[in-house]
Parts: structure tokens; C-alpha cells; sequence
């Protein structure tokens, strides 16, 4: 379905959202930053941006979150599971990046455990994303098979048409049905091939060259070359939307408590950390490697499909100045490589 | 100035002085500058010096990946090379197994870093070679030092309260405040621990608050304001606010500032008969 949006009615679209029972999460500024967060009116959406710093992954698996609480009394257990996590919900402008990481992630959240958690907030969310207009040198969508107007993940897409309007494509039925539960916000499309305004993002690799080079190369001095900097935090991990590794707590004291779960991270050194003092990844180089083959081996192996949406937020938020594409880059182009080296213990060397 | 950054790592490099330099490079975009290791005489002029030289570059005393490339020569601005002074005075360091190439230093970030406001380092303390012409350091009053905490300290306690709650909500426990800090060295952080648990490691209210709290209050009389936790903060809480309101404590307390002069004994590892009780009330 087609239909045009003017940005003189945004107002009513969001008071539309309300009034039926949406909550809207929206881009807002907030000093310096721009999150997607939950709003109540039109103004407080923030447009000019190429990308917000949260990505959309929390509204789907929160930072945080209570998966049970118990109870223990001599030798029963009662049990309570949570409700009502899932709320009926628009999330509104967001990119087409971080839309396509949720049917990239609906793999894995419903593969050998269908997590409900998961499942139910995919259901009651619709996403309705707005087309870039303008990218920057992190952008690397087109990279990775996806496009600054892709519709992969998304309900709705909405691509500027002119300075005061927008162009509105329904991908699923969900997102046919939330234009025709406000109809009277859109308009008529526009007769005509409309004038999309849509970033160009530059191609920076092949990625059909990064996965063979992988398979051959999980010991290469590259690692600890390229890894060096990294300070072992869980910035890139935790803004990417498409990183999905959690730990899952016990928040308790002797009789009652709460299970949680929580994100974790690959690039802390007590990830792998085993009870017995062992850690199989006791280095920041293997740390690196793992980020890398996870998004483009092991996940493409598992799952079809590369565990990256090319957003760039690891690389704008690097504390470090850690750049992915630029890793990828390296990978996928033969010219200017470190020759590989060997180590007994298979293990990358972290010394020249 | 960037020709004589390269000069002295070269010869320190050929003269086996040091076997590796940890030094400013070119970054990803030209707003940015990143860490290089610098182990080669011939790729010195990978080094660099620029307004976008934001690193405190001490914090690779503490990785294991940088201390594997052996004894090194660390490229410091004043407000870093403070932090060699603490690690030296807590133990972590002996003075001779770093070489301290000290940068001249008018302010760095664009804008500029708040720290650089009343900065009073513009020439390192502490230095083996000097690169760059000699800055008269300024002298600033007690006031003029905390000058930015005035509109934070007008604030009820109430107010205070209900605006940390705020900051500390946005908080993802990346933990990138503690792993950039160089004085935060321990190898295993007490919200590692888990017998006891500690620190909720839920991003919840109650976890952001024991994690941001405990990380302040480690660093209280030992962080040396280089900035580094509040610039790599992705939730863009203004932590330095609480190291610095814990700096003006100590200052106020124990007359201590922390990495200006290595024979004053730390603050929270002495005791002294005369230590002010103030505090304790």
C-alpha cells in the first residue's frame, strides 16, 4: 500500500497513535544525545539526524530485564512470571538499519528455545522507519546488502518526497493495518514517480570476500595488530543492534528473588571467564576475532545471514577509535595484508 | 612540534631506550586521533599531535596486550602525566621502566574539554623529554579550580538527588568509565565479584546507582580529571561532575591534589593525627 504523510501531520498521527493505544518511541534530543525514546507529541521528534545513539534493540530486549521471581518456603518453590511486558507500541523514525537487524535476530530468538520475551514484543511492536537522507563516514549499509531506504524489518517505510512531505510504504500486514486504523492522516500517493530523497552510501567492501577470508585465517597477526587499542568495554556490543548476547543474574537474598537478564558482552574479558580460573579468550585479540567471526562466520554459517546491519554506531562510539568497516575493509581486499602467522597454540600472537 | 614527536621516538627507538612508543595516529575521520604503538623506528611518522589528541594514553600501563610490547615511552599531556605521578605513589609503577614524553598543551577537543577551562598543566609536571615550547603553568584559586561545580552545588540536596537519579537511569553498564580509566588497575573490579554480590549488575536504578557510586567514590582523592570517563560515556552521563565534586572534598580536607606533587602522601592512604574530622559528620 501506498500513501503520502505531510509533516504538517505529524501532530495528528502521534495524537492518532495515543488515542488508539499506542506508546510511541520516537528520536528525541536530550543534551547531547539523540535516543529513541518513549514520547507523547509530535515536537518532540528529532529528525535532522543520521543516526540515534540507542539502537532499537532495547524495545525488543531491554538492557534489563525480570524473566521470574521466586519464592522458596522449606521445600516449595512458587514461581511467578512476569506480564505485561509487552505493550502495544509504534516505534516511530527509526533508521532502516536497525529495523533489518530484527528479522536478523528472529533467527536466533526462535531457534532451539523460542525466547517469549522476544517473540511477544515483536508482535506488539509495529516499526514504522524513516529513509536517510544523509549518512556519514560510519554508514556502511550498503556494504553489508542493505540500503539507506531498505525495507527488510520494517512495518512501514516513509522516504522524504519533498521538504514537507513524506513517501509511506507498508511492507507487512501489520503495518497495512496501522495506516488504515488512522487513514485520515495520510494522504492519496502522489501521481507520478515521486523524487525520493536518499542518501548515497558509499560501497566500502565486497562482504562476499569476508567469509571465505575468515575460514582461513582465525590465526593471523591482523588480530592483535588491529586490536591493540581496544580497551576491552562493552560500548560496541551494547549500542549494536543486532549483538544479542545476555547474561542471566539471580538477584536474590535467602528466600525470595528475581531472575534477570541482562546484556553481556564478547569484548569483556570475564565473558568467558570458566569457574575453574580458565579463560579460552584471555586476550583482547581473541576477544576481536570472536566480535568479527560471530557477525561474519559462525552467525552466516547458523543462520544465513550476516550479524550486521552496517549502522557504525561501534565506530562513532568507540572509546578508541575502533573502526569495524575499516577492519572489514582490511579483510576483504588482498592487497596490503599481514602474511599470516602460525602460533603452537593456534592462538593469534599478540607480539610482533 | 609533530617533527620533533617523531625525532624523539625515533632515536628512543634506535637507541633501544624503549621498545615501544605509545603515541597519538591519525584517526578513522580527520575529528578524531587514535592510540598507535609505535615499535618500529621507520613508522614514527605514524605519530601525530592535534587538537583531537583527547587519549590519556597511561591507561595501557594497565592492558596486558600494550605491557606484552615491552618497556614503554608514553606520549603525556599535563593532565596525563599526572597519573604517572599516582600510579608511581599506589605502587603500580616504578619511574624507570617509563619513558615520559611530556606534550605542551593548550587545551584539546573540539569544543574544548571542560578540563581544559582552568587548566594548570599546560606544561607537564613530570617529564623525561619536552616537546613543544615551555608554557608558563597559571595558578587558579581554590574557586576558580571547582569554578564548574557552582551551579551543580546550589542545588537542594533534594535537587541533587533527583538529578543523579536521571543521569545514573540512562546508564547500559558498558563499564567503558572504568575500562579507559588508568587508575581504575584492578584486575578483577568489585562488580566482578559475585560471592558476595556487591553491585547489582542489573542496569537498574538500583544497580546504575552501586556502580556509579562505588566507581566515584575509588577514584576519590586518587582521579587526576582527566576526563576520560565522561568523554566515552555513551549515555553521556556527566561523571567527572562527581569526580570532581570528590576532588574539591579532598582538596577541602586533606589540602591533597591528587598527582601534582610526589612527595605528598595520598590522601585516603595516610593517616595523619591532624586529618580534618569534618568529613566524617
Amino acid at each position: 500500500m501506498e500513501k503520502t504523510l505531510k509533516k504538517e501531520n505529524f501532530n495528528s498521527l502521534i495524537t492518532g497513535l495515543k488515542d488508539k493505544g499506542y506508546k510511541t518511541i520516537a528520536p528525541k534530543k536530550d543534551n547531547n544525545l539523540i535516543t529513541l525514546c518513549e514520547i507523547q507529541e509530535a515536537d518532540e521528534i528529532h529528525f535532522d539526524h543520521i543516526q540515534t545513539n540507542n539502537s532499537i534493540k532495547e524495545y525488543f530486549l531491554p538492557k534489563t530485564e525480570k524473566i521470574l521471581s521466586y519464592t522458596i518456603e522449606k521445600t516449595k518453590v512458587s514461581i511467578e512470571e512476569p506480564e505485561g511486558f509487552a505493550v502495544k507500541s509504534v516505534v516511530f523514525g527509526a533508521r532502516p538499519c536497525d529495523a533489518a537487524s530484527l528479522p536478523i535476530m528472529d533467527k536466533v530468538f526462535n531457534w532451539d528455545c523460542t525466547d517469549k520475551f522476544w517473540i511477544e514484543r515483536r508482535e506488539a511492536i509495529t516499526v514504522v522507519t524513516i529513509a536517510c537522507d544523509k549518512c556519514d563516514s560510519y554508514c556502511f549499509c550498503t556494504s553489508v546488502g542493505l540500503a539507506p531506504d531498505s525495507k527488510k524489518g520494517s512495518d512501514v517505510l516513509l522516504t522524504k518526497i519533498s521538504d514537507d512531505e513524506y513517501l509511506v510504504e507498508t511492507e507487512t500486514e501489520k503495518g497495512e493495518g496501522l495506516i488504515k486504523e488512522l487513514e485520515t492522516v495520510f494522504s492519496e500517493p502522489p501521481s507520478g514517480t515521486p523524487d525520493r530523497q536518499v542518501a548515497t552510501v558509499e560501497k566500502k567492501f565486497e562482504i562476499d570476500k569476508v567469509k571465505p577470508w575468515l575460514d582461513e585465517n582465525f590465526v593471523h597477526k591482523i588480530w592483535a595488530e588491529f586490536s591493540k587499542k581496544c580497551i576491552g568495554c562493552g560500548v560496541c556490543t551494547f549500542v549494536c543492534p543486532t549483538c544479542h548476547c545476555f547474561d542471566i543474574v539471580d538477584e536474590c537474598t535467602m528466600a525470595k528473588g528475581d531472575r534477570v537478564k541482562n546484556w553481556d558482552g564478547c569484548q569483556f574479558k570475564m565473558f568467558t571467564l570458566h569457574t575453574s580460573g580458565h579463560n579460552p579468550r584471555s586476550t583482547q585479540d581473541q576477544r576481536w576475532r570472536q566480535r568479527i567471526m560471530h557477525k561474519f562466520k559462525y552467525y552466516v554459517e547458523k543462520f544465513d545471514n550476516i550479524l550486521c546491519v552496517g549502522c557504525g554506531r561501534c565506530s562513532r562510539s568507540c572509546p578508541a577509535d575502533m573502526n569495524i568497516s575499516e577492519m572489514l575493509e582490511i579483510i576483504a581486499t588482498d592487497e596490503g595484508q599481514p602474511e599470516p602467522v602460525s602460533s603452537d597454540e593456534g592462538q593469534p600472537v599478540s607480539k610482533e | 612540534m609533530i617533527e620533533a614527536l617523531r625525532k624523539k621516538a625515533e632515536e628512543l627507538l634506535k637507541n633501544k631506550t624503549v621498545d615501544v612508543v605509545y603515541g597519538y595516529g591519525e584517526g578513522s575521520v580527520p575529528e578524531r586521533t587514535r592510540p598507535v604503538f609505535i615499535t618500529k623506528p621507520e613508522d614514527v611518522n605514524k605519530l601525530t599531535w592535534n587538537k583531537y589528541c583527547v587519549y590519556n594514553l597511561t591507561t595501557y600501563l594497565k592492558k596486558q596486550e600494550a605491557r606484552k610490547l615491552g618497556k614503554p615511552a608514553i606520549v603525556v599531556k599535563g593532565c596525563d602525566a599526572k597519573t604517572i605521578t599516582v600510579l608511581i605513589k599506589e605502587s603500580q609503577l616504578k619511574r624507570e621502566d617509563i619513558y615520559i614524553i611530556g606534550v605542551t598543551c593548550t587545551g584539546i577537543g573540539d569544543p574544548p574539554a571542560t578540563k581544559c577551562e582552568a587548566c594548570d598543566v599546560n606544561t607537564p609536571l613530570i617529564y623525561d623529554e619536552l616537546i613543544g615550547e615551555k608554557i608558563e603553568n597559571k595558578e587558579f584559586s581554590f574557586d576558580e579550580r571547582y569554578a564548574e561545580l557552582d551551579e551543580y552545588e546550589k542545588l537542594s540536596e533534594k535537587e541533587k538527588w533527583e538529578f543523579w537519579q536521571k543521569q545514573f537511569e540512562k546508564c547500559i553498564k558498558c563499564y567503558a568509565c572504568s575500562s579507559i580509566c588508568p587508575l581504575c588497575f584492578c584486575d578483577r573490579c568489585i562488580v566482578d565479584k559475585n560471592q558476595p554480590q556487591w553491585i547489582d549488575p542489573s542496569a537498574h536504578p538500583r544497580g546504575n546507582l552501586s556502580w556509579n557510586v562505588t566507581r566515584a567514590y575509588h577514584l576519590a582523592g586518587r582521579c587526576i580529571n582527566c576526563e576520560e570517563c565522561q568523554r566515552v560515556c555513551p549515555a553521556d552521563i556527566p561523571l567527572n561532575l562527581l569526580n570532581k565534586k570528590l576532588a574539591k572534598e579532598t582538596e577541602k580536607n586533606f589540602k591533597y591534589r591528587s598527582g601534582y606533587n610526589a612527595d605528598d602522601e595520598l590522601a585516603m592512604a595516610t593517616y595523619k593525627e591532624d586529618d580534618s574530622e569534618e568529613i566524617f559528620k
